[in-house]
């Protein structure tokens, strides 16, 4: 398994067996995608517990009870179904997905990203009116940004534009 | 029975039906925002126990902020468009009676916000879903994302803002069938019929114990 980070987004890339700590790292990036070959188990996890509510979060509690209970193994479609990774291909497509996946998040603006981000991770902590008001505090502070304005002005004028994180 | 210039509204028995008409993509107007919450008002006093809320033609189904009207929002009135954005969404998700998005076809950014706000979701073949607020340096739907999907798929489709065609979203469960565009208005209504042919006290309640099932409130009872 390789872990690629781009604009402070960290996408695990799982090729073969994903277990024990290879597995605890998978959970705590932002995306997972796998070749079709890989394998996932919670067997020799060190913390299984932080795993159990790790996979609740990620995917509902079925599903983390699915996957953490009987800790038996789940191949790549599997994995797809649960949700766990989001997206496999052909092992030897791999790299290239990953490249082209790490070129589309370079290709966003940075400050959203991040605001992604943090409100995903507060939103089943709050209540949804404290959630929203988290998610209406990142947006005001975006739409001031000059990323905003750059890519408003170049969806007018259908062009591309480069995003500077200010 | 009603109109403005960008919505129609009208009820057949127990069925109320709301069209946003602002082509060519259905972008939210403030017309639209007024529209959906006088309909759910009348429709309230008609009596009406589901919703069928859609966009007209084929190409969407909303699309959306204005990107004009929010290039021109500055720190004093940003404020006033997240609220008159709130009050729609909270309209809907309030009301008591379950409403039915019918996804004739694009649903993104604030217009994949008004349909994840409605209780069910059918689409056509030519739906379209994008939480593309990321592509233009903002955010929306993170809220309902993450309470419809979990973490994971959430976090997969807001962080690239990528476009979720009809069959995917059907697999992901934001969309609940999928048919034919001809046979989109015909499903949503029998879905609409179906939920008004059952008790609307214990519809109401169900809808409201869905939305609050998942919020954190540490009471041990309701555990």
């Amino acid at each position: 398994m390789e872990i690629v980070e781009v604009a402070g987004i960290r996408v695990a890339l799982v090729a073969g067996a994903c277990v024990g700590p290879d597995f605890e790292r998978a959970l705590e990036v932002d995306l997972r995608i796998a070749g079709d070959g890989a394998r996932f188990s919670t067997a020799g996890v060190a913390d299984p517990v932080a795993c159990g509510v790790r996979l609740a979060r990620l995917l509902g509690e079925a599903r983390a009870k699915e996957l953490i209970l009987a800790g038996r193994a789940i191949d790549a479609p599997g994995a797809l179904r649960l949700g766990l990774v989001t997206r496999v291909v052909p092992e030897s497509a791999l790299g290239d997905t990953a490249r082209a996946l790490t070129e589309q998040l370079r290709a966003l603006p940075p400050l959203a990203l991040a605001a992604v981000r943090d409100a995903v991770r507060a939103v089943r902590d709050l209540t949804p009116e404290a959630a929203l008001g988290r998610e209406h505090a990142h947006f005001r502070r975006l739409i001031a940004t000059q990323d905003h304005k750059a890519a408003v002005a170049a969806f007018f004028e259908r062009r591309e534009t480069a995003f500077t994180g200010k | 029975m009603g109109d403005n210039a960008h919505t129609r509204w009208w009820t057949d028995g127990p069925v109320g039906t709301i069209v946003l008409d602002n082509p060519p993509m259905n972008v939210l107007s403030d017309e639209n925002r007024r529209g959906i919450r006088e309909a759910l008002a009348e429709f309230r006093d008609a009596g009406a126990r589901a919703v069928v809320l859609t966009g007209a033609g084929e190409r969407a189904f909303c699309g959306g902020a204005d990107l004009k009207e929010e290039e021109e929002l500055t720190a004093e009135t940003v404020g006033k468009f997240l609220k008159a954005g709130d009050e729609t969404f909270r309209a809907l998700r309030e009301y008591d009676r379950p409403i039915v998005a019918a996804v004739n076809g694009w649903a993104m950014g604030g217009g994949l916000v008004l349909a994840l706000w409605c209780d069910v979701r059918v689409g056509s073949t030519r739906a379209k879903l994008g939480a593309v607020g990321v592509k233009v340096g903002l955010m929306a739907s993170n809220v309902q994302l993450s309470r419809l999907l979990f973490e994971s798929r959430a976090r997969d489709l807001l962080l690239t803002g990528r476009t979720v065609e009809a069959e995917e979203a059907h697999r992901l469960g934001l969309l609940s069938s999928v048919v034919a565009p001809e046979a989109l208005m015909g499903e949503a209504t029998a879905w609409a019929r179906d939920i008004a042919a059952r008790p609307p006290d214990l519809v109401a309640a169900l809808k409201r114990a869905v939305n609050t099932a998942l919020d954190p409130i540490a009471a041990p009872s309701r555990r």
